[in-house]
């Protein structure tokens, strides 16, 4: 298991595919953490988040023959685990509006207002309170760090719609914290 | 946390230890893609096929236009399109829920394939192709159901039932 440390993702699933099952194991514990974390924000729920990450590593291993390892392996398995969530989302439905009237905020530039620290420090404090619509791109460009492009394949929207969504939710975080304080 | 984390990773290897969940195999996507391929492939052939005999038959057919449109309505294979339609769709769900390859604009190629059969349709009729293979083979006997030749001389609708 150790020669697997300096592996890439996508090479461990070539391997994984090619016999070595054990060490599609080694993927699960490289990406746990950020996913139960990213699922927490879809779902909030501790266990929730467990099981959906849990789901979803199950179907990813179910379609690993179907994974294209040129792609990022990283991608794909946060799609996963967004499709499994939105599906917890749509089973319990009233617990998770996924838009409200927040989102009538205006869709004007703020991208100008704040710096990238301080908008990660009111992700954290704030984020709860966004719709999920929004609150999405929101954590996987700023707490997980993903790229728009990236973004946009884990979310299935073009990426202008990303480039969007992250900025009119900064605008409604905006209002969000005030409101809070 | 830590429980947390030891519990994903040896549920789901213990999973995959005792056989209880397996790697569907490559054949499925390949069969998937293949499939969803030929699907859309052959959908493209019938649907620019359909819209060259629909020019072809209107075409032909002069002052009895309305009347041949109506035969054309009348054996237009209606059924084809929902199961055009449901292939494709079907095909795509199967195929796009985890791969990346399939992150395209649907609409604008479903809008695409639309534009493309109407267009091919129209060229193979402005370049005289269907009126050079409508006395071919088995095209012979279905233009002729369209181009009013068939009329009285026992090539409509009742010729086709009668063989």
């Amino acid at each position: 298991m150790t020669v697997s440390v300096g592996l890439s993702d996508e090479k461990i699933v070539e391997n994984t595919r090619t016999g070595n099952k054990e060490l599609f194991a080694v993927l699960v514990r490289r990406h746990q953490d950020a996913l139960v974390r990213y699922a927490r924000y879809l779902v909030h729920d501790e266990h929730k988040a467990h099981d959906v990450v849990q789901e979803s590593f199950i179907k990813a291993y179910m379609n690993l023959n179907g994974f294209d390892t040129r792609k990022k392996f990283s991608s794909w398995i946060y799609r996963i685990v967004h499709n499994e969530a939105m599906n917890m989302v749509k089973k319990y439905r009233k617990e998770y509006p996924l838009v409200d009237a927040q989102e009538l905020v205006s869709g004007e530039d703020l991208l100008g207002d704040l710096g990238r620290k301080e908008t990660v420090r009111m992700v954290h404090t704030c984020l709860n309170d966004l719709p999920i619509l929004y609150r999405e791109p929101l954590v996987l460009f700023y707490l997980e760090e993903k790229s728009y492009e990236e973004i946009s394949d884990i979310v299935r929207i073009p990426m202008g719609t990303v480039a969007t969504r992250v900025n009119r939710a900064r605008g409604m975080m905006k209002i969000v914290c005030k409101n809070k304080n | 946390m830590q429980k947390q984390k030891l519990t994903i990773a040896d549920e789901v290897l213990e999973k995959i230890r005792s056989d209880r969940i397996a790697m569907r195999p490559r054949w499925h996507f390949i069969g998937g893609s293949i499939l969803l391929i030929a699907g859309i492939a052959g959908s493209f052939t019938v649907s620019v096929f359909l819209v060259s005999l629909i020019v072809f038959s209107l075409r032909t057919h002069g002052p009895m236009g309305a009347v041949r449109w109506e035969q054309l309505v009348s054996t237009f294979p209606w059924w084809a399109i929902p199961v055009a339609v449901f292939g494709i769709y079907g095909g795509i769900a199967l195929l796009k829920r985890y791969d990346f390859s399939y992150r395209k604009n649907f609409g604008t190629i479903i809008l695409a394939v639309a534009v493309s059969v109407i267009l091919s349709g129209y060229l193979i009729n402005a370049t005289g192709i269907d009126a050079w293979w409508a006395g071919r083979g088995p095209f012979d006997t279905l233009y002729r159901r369209y181009d009013g030749s068939g009329q009285g001389g026992g090539h409509g609708r009742g010729y086709m039932r009668g063989r």
